[in-house]
């Protein structure tokens, strides 16, 4: 089995910050808060989707902006803000530029870790798309609309997937029985 | 026939261009953000037109689809692939477009317009419009690896009007440049 690609936020993601020009203070404070995100959370998190889902259900609903209780403790709103957008687009950008073969490996870890059952989880998503609320904002037009045709696809493959294991299975095994 | 040849050679000279420029710059795979536009931190905040439309008209999605050998699959594909397609000729053109009305838009306010390097770009941005137009065309015709169907099936054309010649000297020439054939 595949394992996906690691390609989370680099150290390196937040080096060249505009803002660091102008206030260095804030720069410090902004990496100190991207190392303590990535250490603490994203590495925690199986795959580059999971931690896309993860981002953007750091974004609410109605107003848009990214918020986290325990980091915005530490290292202030603002910076914090900036840090989960910053990651969010970035990790959008690492999955858009994967060809569809890794894409389907990195949904296939997200259903995975999810501990549903996949069945239910592809069809839910094929229903609702859901995955369309993880797209960042403003992200480019193109790139919005590849993510969202590579993710039905992917999701097509891995229901074809299922379907051809199913049809492979051993006939002689018996059906379970019916809790009575 | 010779104004469709050259419209279809510029076209797929187009496509041509975008792929090898992405494929120069980053291998067969893309690399991480080092390419790639980035915001005001620095994380990576789109891909360049290049890399799109590498990742678009990409063989090794299609290669992939084609392994699994399900009929659906290759449909959905080919449909979804060409709603993306027709979405990036279209933005480019409509971006080429509002640029243009820009740098038209500043022109008449400077002293010194050169009216020859105005007419190149004007030139320019009609043969581009002309080819964003022509892909449309192939694409929604014949799907969106048009062109390189179209050399495999050029290619097999010649391989078939070799074969059913009489002459052996002309088959055998076909069958030594065998190399046309794009698979």
């Amino acid at each position: 089995m595949q394992q996906p690609q690691t390609t989370s936020p680099r150290p390196g993601v937040l080096l060249l910050g505009e803002s660091s020009m102008n206030d260095p203070a804030h720069f410090v404070t902004m990496r100190n808060a991207f190392e303590d995100l990535q250490r603490r959370t994203l590495s925690q998190i199986p795959c580059d989707f999971a931690r896309l889902v993860y981002l953007a259900s750091m974004r609410e609903y109605n107003s848009a902006t990214y918020h986290h209780e325990g980091l915005a403790a530490r290292y202030g709103q603002e910076q914090v803000r900036d840090v989960l957008e910053a990651c969010h687009r970035d990790i959008f950008c690492n999955l858009v530029s994967l060809p569809l073969e890794g894409l389907v490996t990195e949904i296939e870890a997200y259903v995975r870790a999810s501990h549903e059952a996949p069945s239910g989880l592809i069809h839910a998503w094929q229903e609702l798309e859901p995955y369309r609320v993880a797209v960042p904002m403003e992200a480019d037009s193109t790139m919005v609309q590849l993510f969202l045709s590579n993710i039905r696809l992917a999701l097509e493959v891995l229901r074809f997937r299922l379907e051809q294991s199913q049809a492979h299975q051993p006939a002689s095994s018996p059906p379970p029985l019916p809790d009575r | 026939m010779m104004p469709g040849l050259a419209f279809v050679a510029a076209a797929a000279l187009l496509v041509f261009l975008l792929l090898l420029s992405a494929r120069d710059e980053n291998g067969d795979d893309l690399p991480a953000t080092s390419m790639r536009n980035r915001n005001r931190l620095g994380a990576a905040d789109a891909l360049r037109p290049a890399e799109l439309a590498f990742r678009i008209f990409s063989p090794k999605d299609r290669e992939f689809i084609r392994l699994t050998r399900s009929t659906r699959l290759e449909r959905l594909y080919r449909e979804e692939r060409r709603r993306v397609a027709l979405h990036w000729v279209r933005r480019t053109s409509r971006e080429l477009s509002t640029i243009m009305r820009h740098h038209r838009l500043n022109s008449r306010h400077s002293q010194n317009v050169n009216v020859a390097a105005e007419a190149k770009l004007f030139g320019q941005y009609m043969e581009l419009r002309f080819l964003c137009a022509g892909l449309v065309f192939l694409i929604r015709l014949f799907g969106p690896h048009a062109l390189a169907d179209l050399a495999s099936y050029a290619g097999e054309l010649y391989e078939r009007l070799g074969r059913s010649m009489p002459d052996a000297t002309a088959t055998n020439h076909v069958a030594a440049s065998g190399g046309v054939v794009a698979r």
